[in-house]
């Protein structure tokens, strides 16, 4: 089985947007989820998380 | 279809409190060296060739991220063995130090299902050799099942192959690198914000932005979609390991399956000469453009201005399967058949999910189970994906602690799908489940770990009891005996590995 753009429409590749992280439309689309309850426990574990840990987290390359 | 054996070597983040990377490498080796459990100490890297390429010729030296020097300026380390600290583990799998980071390379297996639970048999051995560290040094450790630090630097998790060496590196590269693209959608562990290249919010990908070429043997510093290397670790006129070096560590089990089982398709096809043959105009740019696109149609460019998309090259290779190999999805059917049946049925309930049922997709997805709780979180906070917090968040899903990480948050809170019983992935340590080279190789361990000289990913040398050493092969085709498992002694032993009466 051969697929080859010769198979196909020519259509151009919809080019790479050059945005920018602080761009208004930066980022994936605003999140289609309620607000969860204060009592949420993901959330409560979330918090529990040093904000500043993967700042500090700095690793050798590996493979 | 024939069998593929396979195997998932991962390097485990690791973070010390009051240690940093410049530490690293005689920390992640002093933490191998703490593992608790049963194990042969030492490895034979006689038949290791890393610098061996695929195409035919060998080169000189392996680039090195040059970020790494400058960690390693004035200090001076004991002997590579040493730094390794390889330990072979009663199921054959591999646990030790690969450039600082502790690794865990499962044994070689058949099957998808033996597969993902040996992986995660991984996590257990890492953590425990973590906790005995801990208690040891009174340092508080942290362990991650992930693939970047979010300042440029990345470890892998590489999977491996054994092929018939007749496919060679052309036919491979062909087969492989469209699925290599495209799978990222099924399987990506997922990552806020990036390391190179322009910026963006959050991408399916933990190593898409490492990869800098399409196809070469670099595996530390300007690393491919399609690694070369050519070191088989069986005979190498008989056998190629394809040695995969662009996939991300997962934590959702069927996502691991997924990742191998893509790969394994491909295969199956190129083996029976019908893999289909997309003409990728940049495989780089279209591993980076599927990583990041968060409009989700995922489009790939071809040769001649053209393009497809993940999901077109996804359904492309699940209609010749069922086309060529007779798979029959959603059919019960034995052996690779239905392995690749089950795969492609789940595949494409996914894609079908991703469109129409988000909610569904994220319990079986980790890019999309991360991102469904990053998002959680700005809704909550009212904050968007610049907070840095998100980072830290991304870090922790990782976090193979049980009551720390957030994955393990999800999986508690029946966010994500249940994991396999932890019993049965625990028992994983003890012994290879398939008869697998990986069989024989553990049983050596558990029964013999005093007269074992040596042990590599194909062979074994033992000294029996009246000091005849005994030099075994391990091909990687065969099937192993239980019977190894009640030899009474290594004469015993090695003549039933050998097949002599």
């Amino acid at each position: 089985m051969t697929i080859t753009a010769d198979d196909r429409l020519r259509r151009p590749v919809t080019p790479n947007p050059q945005r920018k992280m602080g761009d208004d439309d930066a980022g994936p689309g605003r999140p289609n989820v309620p607000k969860p309850g204060g009592d949420n426990e993901l959330l409560k574990r979330m918090k529990r998380v040093d904000p500043d840990q993967a700042k500090r987290y700095r690793q050798r390359s590996g493979q | 279809m024939r069998p593929i054996l396979a195997g998932i070597e991962t390097e485990y983040g690791l973070h010390i409190e009051t240690r940093g990377p410049e530490d690293q490498i005689e920390d992640a080796a002093a933490l191998v060296r703490d593992y608790p459990g049963e194990r042969f100490v030492g490895w034979d890297y006689r038949f290791e060739s890393p610098r061996s390429d695929l195409r035919g010729f060998r080169v000189d030296r392996l680039a090195v991220d040059p970020r790494d020097a400058r960690y390693d300026a004035g200090r001076t380390y004991p002997s590579d063995a040493e730094l390794r600290a390889d330990r072979v583990l009663p199921n054959g799998a591999r646990i030790y130090s690969d450039h600082g980071h502790p690794e865990y390379a499962s044994p070689e297996c058949w099957s998808l299902e033996e597969l993902a639970l040996q992986d995660q048999a991984g996590e257990i051995a890492v953590a425990r050799a973590g906790r005995a560290y801990a208690e040891r040094t009174g340092l508080s450790v942290r362990l991650y099942k992930n693939n970047c630090d979010y300042h440029g630097a990345s470890y892998g998790t590489h999977e491996s192959y054994l092929v018939p060496r007749a496919l060679g590196f052309e036919r491979l590269f062909s087969a492989v690198t469209p699925i290599l693209i495209a799978r990222q959608v099924l399987c990506g562990a997922g990552k806020v914000g990036s390391d190179h290249d322009r910026a963006c919010a959050f991408q399916l990908s933990q190593r898409a932005d490492f990869l800098a070429d399409a196809a070469n043997v670099e595996t530390l510093y300007r690393r491919p979609v399609f690694n070369t290397r050519d070191e088989p670790h069986a005979d190498p006129r008989d056998w190629i390991r394809l040695h995969v070096v662009c996939g991300d560590a997962n934590m959702i089990s069927s996502a691991t399956k997924r990742k191998a089982g893509l790969v394994k398709l491909a295969l199956w096809l190129e083996d029976a000469g019908e893999s289909p043959k997309w003409a990728l105009a940049d495989p780089v740019r279209a591993f980076r453009g599927v990583s990041r696109d968060d409009s989700f149609r995922f489009e790939i460019g071809l040769q001649g201005r053209s393009w497809t998309t993940a999901r077109e090259v996804l359904e492309s290779y699940f209609s010749a399967a069922e086309k060529v190999l007779g798979v029959r999805p959603g059919v019960p059917q034995d052996g690779p058949a239905g392995e690749a049946g089950s795969l492609i049925a789940e595949c494409r309930e996914l894609l079908d999910d991703l469109e129409n049922c988000p909610e569904r997709f994220r319990r079986r997805v980790d890019w999309a189970a991360k991102k469904a709780m990053l998002e959680q979180f700005l809704v909550a906070e009212g904050a968007d994906w610049r907070d840095p917090r998100l980072r830290a968040f991304d870090l922790e899903y990782h976090n193979l602690s049980h009551s720390d990480g957030l994955y393990f948050a999800l999986h508690e809170m029946g966010e994500v799908e249940p994991r396999p019983d932890a019993h049965e992935i625990e028992k994983r340590l003890e012994s290879a489940f398939e008869p697998t080279r990986a069989y024989a190789r553990g049983v050596a361990v558990r029964k013999f770990a005093d007269r074992l000289r040596s042990v590599s990913w194909s062979a074994l040398s033992l000294e029996d009891e009246h000091g005849r050493v005994w030099d075994l092969d391990l091909p990687p085709e065969c099937a192993y005996s239980e019977a190894l498992a009640a030899a009474p002694d290594v004469q015993s032993y090695s003549e039933l590995l050998r097949g002599e009466p």
